[in-house]
């Protein structure tokens, strides 16, 4: 019976809380003109180019066929302060596949692991410049190699990189909070079980900077935020 | 000892060779900061946890870097015993001695900058002291040549003796002050490399002019005083058209390092300049070195 009533009442309290939070949604658009792609060429390492039938281009600005940008990182700027959310524990994923990073832009809690994957049959060093945690510099030697690291603090952005390999770079935005998403092709994104509450949510592209929208969430209602970039 | 032994040669010959060794090292060097290779193995002293690496991407120039290195450190290491073993006076034993301290130090240092992930100063630090000690190279090359030592004199003596700078003492003196000038544009050169965005390059190429005009004068004083003397004439007539190929590889530099966009990746170009420019510069200060002990004599 007790144990009853204590489900009965955890499952009252979801509720609850989801009844006061609801989901943003939107689009990162893009005017103007497409910076030209960049091919890369992998001569330096012969695993790299091997693996490799189609050209591959650099990342830092990827236009979709819908006039939205790819890889654009939102998060909640302001109106969670006072809150503190648990770092969850599931890894987010960041793969060297083919002497790319995958993703290019990505998102993990503080606290959160980040599991470091190297798939490529060559070597890489994945090095982490982040100025707010802990700088760090790892060599990775072997395919299928693992490493799971976590940042101390919120940063938007920490660039990571690889040494070897001088076209490798991606971007992790650290936040304190689980409210955050990654723009993909179709220049779209969702953040989940926003509070409900008013804030300025903020897109932050490698390229074009980043542009802010004000949005306010109300119990259970979908709400939007848009974005436009230019070129 | 008044005709060089023959053993005398083959140390001078070997000191040369050390001096060569260590400009390709320099070369070396400057090639890993022109890829932006200095973090591309993340351990140190071994190279992702092996003596040699599979040397792809920048693996190649940080790695290699440190075999050139080490050969270097072990050529110095016969180069220091065999001077110690030699009848050379103290101070030339002192100054093997130093050299190999300051090729210890900078494998230290380059391990340093490979563990604290290469922060400004020691970066700074490693390119300067990798000129110093061909500067210290230089130095004992010149007092292990032949017609040194077969003046059959200590440094100190022979400058007490000589019967040229005795009446121009103020040329030793002139080259001594060009020489530290020089050192000062390698340290700002240093600086601009390896900060970003670099305020320095101003510093740096006003030093240059100053640093420009010091040589032509220095070199212009040698041929005018010394032009019996042919060794110094050789030197000041090689110093003036390496600083003149030094400002025109600074261009190159600047403008590539410091005007045009850059790739995701360092360009050909960019790579040359900068790296012909740094090396080219570690000469004209070993030159400037060699000239004034030259006019010491
Ligand atoms: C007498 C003349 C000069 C000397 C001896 C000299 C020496 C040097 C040295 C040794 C370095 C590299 C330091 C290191 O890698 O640690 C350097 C860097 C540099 N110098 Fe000069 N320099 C001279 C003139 C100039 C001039 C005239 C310019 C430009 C107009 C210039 C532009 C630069 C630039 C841009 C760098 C940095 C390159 C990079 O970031 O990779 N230099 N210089
Ligand atoms: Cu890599």
């Amino acid at each position: 019976m007790k144990k009853f009533m204590f489900v009965l009442m955890a499952g009252l309290f979801v509720c609850s809380q989801a009844a006061l939070a609801g989901n943003v949604t939107g689009s990162a658009a893009f005017s103007g003109t497409a910076p030209a792609k960049t091919e890369i060429v992998m001569a330096a390492d012969p695993t790299c180019a091997s693996l490799h039938t189609e050209p591959v281009y650099t990342e830092e600005a990827v236009v979709n066929s819908n006039n939205t940008l790819k890889n654009v990182f939102v998060y909640v700027k302001t109106g969670l302060e006072g809150k503190t959310f648990p770092a969850a524990t599931t890894p987010v994923s960041f793969d060297q596949n083919g002497c790319h990073y995958m993703p290019h832009v990505t998102g993990v809690m503080v606290g959160q692991p980040l599991e470091i994957i190297n798939s490529d049959s060559t070597l890489h060093n994945v090095h982490s410049l982040a100025k707010e945690s802990k700088e760090f510099n790892l060599g990775m030697p072997i395919k299928g190699m693992k490493i799971k690291k976590t940042f101390e603090k919120p940063e938007i952005m920490v660039k990571m990189k690889c040494d070897v390999h001088p076209w490798m770079n991606a971007y992790v935005g650290v936040v304190s909070n689980p409210f955050f998403a990654v723009t993909g092709e179709d220049g779209s994104f969702e953040i989940k079980d926003l509070p409900a509450g008013t804030y300025t949510l903020a897109a932050w592209h490698e390229t074009f900077g980043e542009q802010t929208a004000e949005v306010t969430v109300a119990d259970g209602q979908p709400a939007t935020a848009n974005f436009s970039f230019s070129g | 000892m008044t005709s060089p032994s023959s053993n005398s040669i083959w140390l001078y010959r070997y000191s040369l060779l050390v001096v060569f060794a260590t400009v390709l090292l320099i070369l070396a060097g400057g090639l890993v900061t022109s890829h932006e290779a200095g973090l591309a193995v993340p351990d140190w002293p071994l190279s992702y946890g092996q003596m040699m690496p599979p040397m792809v991407g920048n693996v190649f120039w940080e790695h290699g870097h440190r075999m050139i290195a080490g050969t270097v450190g072990i050529l110095t290491l016969v180069l220091t015993l065999w001077v110690q073993f030699g009848k050379k006076c103290a101070r030339i034993k002192k100054l093997a001695w130093l050299a190999m301290g300051a090729v210890v130090l900078q494998a230290l240092l380059g391990g340093l900058t490979v563990i604290l992930l290469l922060p400004p100063a020691v970066s700074i630090f490693h390119a300067c002291l990798a000129q110093t000690f061909l500067c210290l190279l230089v130095a004992l090359a010149f007092f292990l040549s032949p017609p040194f030592v077969s003046a059959g004199l200590a440094p100190a003596a022979a400058s007490a003796s000589n019967t040229g700078t005795a009446q121009r003492p103020w040329l030793f003196k002139f080259w001594v002050l060009i020489f530290a000038a020089v050192y000062v544009q390698l340290i700002l050169g240093a600086i601009v490399r390896h900060t970003s965005p670099s305020h320095a390059v101003v510093f740096h190429v006003i030093w240059a002019f100053v640093v420009i005009g010091l040589i032509f004068l220095g070199v212009r004083a040698v041929l005018v005083t010394l032009p019996e003397r042919q060794g110094p004439a050789r030197t000041a007539l090689t110093l003036g058209l390496l600083v003149i190929v030094q400002f025109f590889l600074g261009l190159g530099a600047f403008l590539y390092t410091q005007v045009l966009a850059h790739g995701y990746a360092p360009r050909t170009a960019e790579i040359f300049f900068a790296s012909a420019h740094h090396t080219n510069g570690a000469l004209v200060l070993a030159l400037s070195l060699l000239l004034t002990l030259q006019v010491r004599e």
